[in-house]
């Protein structure tokens, strides 16, 4: 009798431990991986999309650094060119908050918004740059893979920020204001040709400039949503 | 002459203008700009001559895509020829473009434009509060080196990251240990050496751009040895001791045990059957038994019957025709050769059943069945009852005349202790001990040359009866007949009985068995005897003497 019985308890575990991991399991599926509500527990997977986009745009503005760096080389613009008339990005057009505070105060569906539309705009000029680039017989295989490079990351670093953006959407975190700008119609109406009539080298300087503010905004937008893992 | 005195005096004027050493201020140089934290800025300038006179610099500033002129805000909070913008009045990722100009009373002097990007200049201070301490609870003792980040660095909003470098190097050495890209605020060394001072430095970096100065140099003595250790090994040591010593101890006190267990006496020989220490006690019947009674001796019925058997020797049928050995019950003889065919003449009486078989097959262990235990001794009247040997006179014969050896009446003559003697196997008869009843002067070995259907013992010496039979290379009592035979039972008192296997083959000795043979009319030489078929092999345990096999048809 007392076997039957031990039998039928370890059964009962067995039947009981399945439960809780098939349980498990299903709540994995949505995406919560703390099995307890804890603050901020939740947004685990979106901390680490978060690290994902900004990595992504750290490399990317140390690609613009390292090619602004070689076209200095080549091409040394003499002083009297540089001034505020001479470069005059086409970006210069979307307001991006200069300061900590400005960043800070901003709300979170701007700062996104800023990101996003910064990342359409220069997706064409860096194509037609990579183009230009491999068309000089002057420029390295090098130079010419990292404008390359420097394209796709634009695209990805885009997707990757809608994602984000799509996540924190259905967590409820940002209203849905935030659009897809990458609509035809949104790119018709900012300045579509401006960029064209820029040279290269100013091309490459403005691109330095708004890499580095897509780092630093994706930073903050993370801080600010997801202050918990690793701020 | 009025434009002499002008130019005169026009040209005192400027020279009591210079004698003055006053003159408009030197052009100003911009040093540079730097922002510790990526909120605020300073720029710096180096005034140029002042002129004599008490001068003023005054910093201007434009910022891209803003209209007007500006000037700077604080002059002060930053010493000296700086000039310090505060939060409200920095923008990153915006260019300013600086200029510094001088004034005195006599003029002005405007430097060079700057221009400068924030994120261009920024430069932390360095680390603070760097402590380096020697851990030594782990297993392996380290440098546990840690430092906080510059106080003016703000790191929780996500606006700037902190990187950080460390160097490390041995006081006295010249090489720097360098840790890049470290994140953290601490950072643990391995592999460091007893008894060594480290220096150590920490320098930071905002968001990847330029480098801070080195922190002030920390200095760490590390121990000559690491304490841990040292208790360890002392532990170790002395708790090692402790059995070794035991040990020594013990091997002392114990050292005949050990020497035992090492090397262990060799045992003893041991003789299988023979108990060693019924000879001790020295009584007759111990020794006795301790030779015999093990021995497994398969049961003979011969033994159980005290019958005893003797072998007649004879020449002529008439004596063989008696039949002295029914009239008495002797002792029982002592081994008789089993396979030896007698003439038919002879008749051995039989008494026990199994003696034919025994007779006619040869086995060691009827040899041994013969042996008479010596406690049956007692018979010595009996003996003492059996005719003399009779000693057929020698004649040359071939096949019929048996010769026996009364063994039976030397034996009966003998002592006990003479049997047991014999009962090694050998038919000893004693020379000059025994009485001579018989009329023997001296017994000796002799050799069985010829055996009918039983082996014979010769015997050997120097009785007239058998003095004429036959020259005598020597005296048999001198000589010592070399082949055996074994005795397998004696029937009557002169009628012995011999194994087949006789230990050495008649063959060999043809000098011994010319000299040996009495009353033996036939003298087989060796070589035809062996070509006859007549050779013997003796078997080489207890024997009574050579006897000659024969193969009887």
């Amino acid at each position: 009798l007392k076997r039957e019985i031990k039998k039928i308890i370890s059964a009962v575990w067995v039947g009981i431990i399945c439960l809780v991991f098939s349980s498990r399991l299903s709540t994995m599926k949505a995406a919560s991986i703390c099995p307890n509500d804890q603050t901020g527990c939740h947004l685990l997977p979106l901390a680490n999309l978060f690290d994902r986009v900004i990595q992504h745009s750290a490399r990317m503005h140390g690609i613009s650094d390292d090619l602004h760096s070689e076209f200095e080389l080549y091409f040394l613009p003499s002083k009297n060119q540089i001034g505020r008339v001479s470069r005059n990005c086409h970006t210069s057009t979307i307001l991006t908050p200069n300061g900590k505070e400005n960043a800070q105060r901003i709300a979170r569906e701007e700062l996104a918004e800023i990101i996003l539309k910064l990342l359409v705009a220069w997706r064409d000029p860096l194509w037609h740059f990579h183009q230009s680039m491999s068309q000089h017989d002057e420029f390295t295989n090098f130079s010419s893979n990292k404008s390359l490079e420097m394209s796709d990351m634009v695209h990805e670093l885009r997707k990757g920020v809608l994602k984000v953006v799509e996540k924190m959407q259905m967590l409820g975190i940002i209203s849905n204001s935030v659009g897809d700008t990458g609509s035809p119609e949104a790119l018709l109406t900012s300045d579509s040709a401006e960029w064209r009539f820029m040279k290269d080298y100013d091309l490459l300087y403005c691109f330095r400039r708004d890499s580095n503010k897509i780092q630093n905004y994706l930073k903050i937008l993370k801080c600010r949503i997801v202050p918990k893992h690793g701020c | 002459m009025r434009g002499d005195l002008g130019l005169v005096m026009l040209w005192m004027l400027s020279a009591a203008k210079e004698c003055d050493g006053t003159s408009p201020p030197g052009k100003p140089a911009l040093v540079g700009c730097r922002s510790p934290e990526k909120e605020t800025f300073t720029c710096w300038w180096k005034p140029g001559s002042d002129g004599g006179l008490p001068t003023t610099h005054r910093l201007y500033y434009e910022k891209e895509k803003e209209e007007g002129i500006h000037e700077c805000p604080d002059y002060h909070s930053a010493g000296n020829n700086s000039c310090f913008f505060g939060k409200n009045y920095t923008s990153i990722w915006v260019e300013y473009s600086l200029r510094v100009v001088a004034f005195n009373a006599l003029g002005n002097a405007s430097s060079d434009t700057l221009d400068i990007d924030v994120m261009k200049v920024l430069k932390s201070d360095a680390p603070e509060a760097v402590t380096v301490l020697v851990d030594e609870n782990l297993n392996t003792p380290c440098l546990n080196i840690s430092w906080k980040r510059p106080s003016k660095v703000d790191v929780t909003k996500g606006w700037v990251s902190l990187t950080y470098e460390l160097r490390v190097k041995v006081q006295t050495g010249l090489d720097w240990m360098m840790f890049t890209e470290v994140a953290q605020n601490s950072l643990r060394m391995y592999n460091i050496e007893p008894g060594v001072t480290y220096e150590v430095q920490v320098r930071c970096s905002l968001d990847h751009s330029s480098w801070s100065d080195w922190s002030k140099a920390t200095f760490v003595e590390v121990p000559g040895y690491f304490r841990n250790q040292r208790l360890v090994w002392t532990l170790v040591f002395v708790f090692s001791l402790i059995p070794f010593l035991a040990a020594i101890c013990i091997l002392i006190l114990k050292r005949k045990l050990v020497k035992q267990w090492i090397l262990p006496p060799i045992p003893g020989p041991k003789i299988k059957g023979l108990d060693a220490q019924l000879f001790k006690s020295g009584r007759s019947e111990d020794v006795a038994n301790a030779l015999i009674a093990n021995q497994n001796f398969p049961p003979t019925s011969v033994c159980m019957d005290q019958t005893e058997e003797y072998l007649l020797v004879s020449e002529s049928n008439d004596w063989l025709l008696t039949d002295p050995y029914r009239s008495q019950r002797k002792k029982k003889s002592l081994l008789t050769p089993s396979d030896l065919n007698l003439d038919p003449e002879i008749q051995r009486e039989v008494s026990t059943p199994g003696h034919s078989d025994r007779e006619k097959s040869k086995s060691s262990e009827d040899e041994k069945d013969d042996f008479t235990p010596t406690s049956r001794c007692q018979s010595k009247e009996n003996m003492s009852n059996t005719e003399p040997l009779l000693l057929p006179p020698p004649e040359k014969h071939q096949n019929s005349s048996v010769n026996v050896v009364n063994e039976d009446a030397a034996l009966l003559q003998t002592t006990c202790e003479n049997v047991v003697q014999a009962v090694a196997g050998y038919v000893d008869i004693q020379q000059g001990e025994n009485t001579q009843e018989v009329g023997v002067e001296q017994w000796a070995y002799s050799q069985v040359k010829e055996v009918d259907e039983t082996i014979l013992l010769i015997k050997s010496h120097n009785l007239p009866v058998s003095s004429a039979s036959q020259p005598r290379e020597g005296s048999v009592a001198e000589s010592v007949p070399t082949d055996y035979s074994r005795v397998k039972e004696v029937k009557g008192d002169n009628m012995v009985i011999l194994h087949k296997d006789l230990h050495k083959s008649l063959c060999k000795k043809k000098e011994a068995l010319d000299t040996e043979w009495t009353n033996q009319n036939t003298k087989m030489p060796h070589s035809s005897d062996c070509s006859k078929g007549m050779c013997l092999e003796m078997i080489g345990d207890g024997y009574v003497d050579s006897v000659p096999r024969f193969s009887t048809e």
